[in-house]
């Protein structure tokens, strides 16, 4: 126990637990936005285009100053999204073909700036590594206040214009009809992805950032029927697991913490994808497993009834071997289900015949009900 | 009636003069004139390709015009936009967005909310109202993704409803839908014609033109024959249009137009 408040009045650990809440919410509630809106990859480009404007916030600052490379690569990422954006709408480049013409041109030109600063051997330089793959340890009180304040500028956003975005992201071409500036609003909920980017670059670190932004998203999709739900979700989701990797990172062996949060929303999305209710993989296995087993017992029940008409006899016993036959298939287990709901009951006919079946009035009710729904179809 | 001499032809819900619209170069629609009177359900027909959503997509001031200019009863689009409802394609839009029914048909209302304001009450009640409109109150509540190809129509008709327009524009809205949800969809159209509303419609079925509506226009990028669909709908406006796919339709005729010679339509 008192080990456990020793770790927590620890003011590393304190600044990582505040710094992944912090990262957690924004890249949650954002990347909602971003995956709905099919833009995924965005995050991926503004991240990598971070770089660049890291290295330029060092050099015009002379040492790790954290306002000027954060301001840097908050410029930079936008101006990729601009490039972006301009890419595509004035050429017949793709999203996708943009995107990664944006990613590859900043990361490349971030690349350069940074060996051209290890190359001086600036004394301070050893700080910038860790925004490739995020060193929670590194994170200083200082930084968190800046961080809190993007996140609280974030949030007000969102909340602001909760009705535009939800419908800009929905139907965009139906939003615009209603009036609503689309590209304005579409370009803002660009930029404030570059916010969460910015916030995550000493946690997560550039490379990994984008899964930041989409894991903690797709995940909450899983398990919500509505957006209030998935942004709240995606939220919690980004905070657990900005903890859990940045806790493990700072009180490792100097893991770098990206790949660690990364892993951690990892589980979570693959957890949220296999046992979702509705939408989980396994869940709508065994829903496909049901149907199929309805199916049959309806076809079963039909064919029944069929015989019974054939023969007009209501009470027709029908031969199970019969049965198998027309259906290439076993019966015996449909006809037990039908059985245990009282629609059929076994009959003995001849004492050198196999078992025998035939329909109850209930059996027939609900015969003609499938017959009744197949031609009002699908609705 | 006087009118306010800043409109331009005020007397027609619709009114679409000299427009050209092109797309990297490529006319898609060349040099139309378009005038629909008010109170008639009118269809859009023409061969894919035709313009038909470009059409109703450039009225509405989603795509911009080469050359031409567009007024719905006498002003702008711009300054008109209460009073035009819009039912998109149904394909238009991810049906996996995590919401509701509900919640779909209120977004008709956030145009006249503004900003920073919330649906509240009376915004609930109202798509309330416009989903019963069109049967679906049922399934308010349910989620968008779980909803049947004709209900998701049904929704979006709703959302449209709920704008109270005096003109709607509709894009394929009985496209891939069961008999169910036509009946619905072509009731509630007539019943806003017959309340004095336009109604536009980007229709594919050249069978039940005849049925549903009383105007037509006949586009295949330049407009091939507007007016009462009576006058309109003959074999010779639709091949036209059609072309050498002329052919498939000759039953469709025939039965409109028993006496029309069959000879018109050999390849």
């Amino acid at each position: 126990m008192s080990g456990l408040l020793a770790f927590l009045g620890d003011h590393t650990i304190q600044n990582v637990v505040i710094g992944a809440t912090l990262l957690g919410i924004v890249s949650g509630v954002l990347g909602s936005f971003a995956v709905l809106r099919q833009q995924s990859l965005l995050g991926d480009t503004l991240a990598h285009a971070a770089l660049p404007g890291i290295c330029l916030g060092f050099i015009i600052a002379g040492a790790r100053q954290i306002e000027s490379i954060l301001a840097g690569a908050f410029v930079t990422a936008v101006l990729a999204a601009l490039v972006m954006l301009a890419l595509t709408r004035n050429s017949r480049l793709k999203t996708d073909a943009g995107l990664g013409i944006a990613l590859s041109i900043f990361f490349a030109i971030g690349v350069v700036l940074l060996t051209y600063i290890q190359g001086t051997g600036n004394a301070s330089q050893g700080g910038l590594d860790a925004f490739l793959f995020g060193q929670a340890a590194a994170i200083l009180r200082s930084d968190l206040v800046i961080m809190g304040g993007i996140t609280l500028l974030s949030l007000a956003l969102v909340a602001g214009f909760w009705k535009e975005f939800k419908l800009v992201t929905f139907d965009p071409v139906f939003a615009a009809t209603q009036g609503l500036p689309v590209a304005l609003l579409e370009t803002l909920l660009t930029v404030i992805v570059a916010f969460a980017v910015v916030i995550g670059l000493q946690m997560v670190g550039v490379v990994l950032m984008a899964a930041m932004v989409i894991a903690p998203a797709v995940a909450a999709r899983q398990w919500s029927r509505r957006l209030e739900q998935m942004v709240v979700l995606a939220a919690v989701f980004g905070v657990v697991s900005g903890l859990v990797g940045a806790l493990i990172s700072a009180t490792g062996r100097g893991l770098s913490t990206g790949p660690l949060v990364i892993l951690a929303a990892t589980v979570l999305v693959i957890v949220s994808i296999l046992f979702a209710p509705q939408r989980g993989v396994i869940w709508e296995e065994i829903k496909r497993g049901r149907d199929r087993r309805e199916l049959g017992d309806n076809q079963v029940l039909t064919t029944l009834q069929g015989l019974a008409r054939h023969h007009d006899d209501p009470a027709y016993p029908v031969e199970q071997g019969m049965l198998d036959t027309y259906h290439g298939l076993a019966t015996r287990r449909a006809l037990t289900r039908l059985a245990r709901r009282g629609l059929v009951h076994p009959v003995r006919h001849m004492p050198d015949e196999g078992p025998h079946w035939e329909l109850t009035p209930a059996g027939h009710a609900a015969a003609r009900q499938v017959l009744v729904d197949i031609d009002a179809g699908g609705r | 009636m006087t009118v306010p001499e800043n409109l331009h032809e005020p007397s027609l819900a619709v009114h679409v003069e000299d427009l050209t619209v092109s797309y990297h170069g490529k006319p898609v629609l060349w040099d139309i004139d378009v005038d629909i009177p008010p109170g008639v359900m009118a269809a859009v027909v023409g061969p894919n390709g035709a313009g038909k959503s470009t059409l109703i997509k450039t009225i509405l001031g989603l795509v911009k015009p080469t050359a031409g200019h567009i007024t719905l009863h006498g002003a702008p689009y711009s300054s008109q936009r209460k009073r035009v409802g819009y039912v998109p394609q149904r394909s238009s839009v991810d049906w996996d967005f995590p919401t509701t029914a509900l919640d779909i048909v209120t977004m008709g209302l956030y145009g006249r909310l503004g900003w920073f304001r919330r649906p509240g009450r009376a915004e609930r009640e109202r798509a309330l109202w416009a989903l019963g409109e069109v049967r679906m109150a049922d399934l308010a509540d349910r989620q968008i993704s779980q909803l049947s190809g004709g209900q998701q129509q049904r929704v979006f008709l709703a959302r449209a409803l709920v704008q109270e327009a005096d003109v709607y524009f509709l894009d394929e809205p009985m496209a891939g839908v069961d008999a169910t949800t036509e009946r619905t969809i072509v009731a509630l159209l007539h019943k806003l014609r017959d309340a004095g509303k336009t109604v536009i419609v980007v229709h594919h079925d050249l069978q039940t033109v005849q049925d549903y509506f009383d105007w037509m226009i006949i586009l295949n990028i330049r407009v091939l024959a507007q007016g009462p669909v009576g006058e309109i709908n003959t074999i010779g406006n639709l091949h036209k249009a059609y072309g050498s796919q002329i052919a498939l339709l000759d039953r469709v005729q025939q039965a409109a137009e028993p006496r029309e010679p069959v000879a018109e339509s050999a390849q």
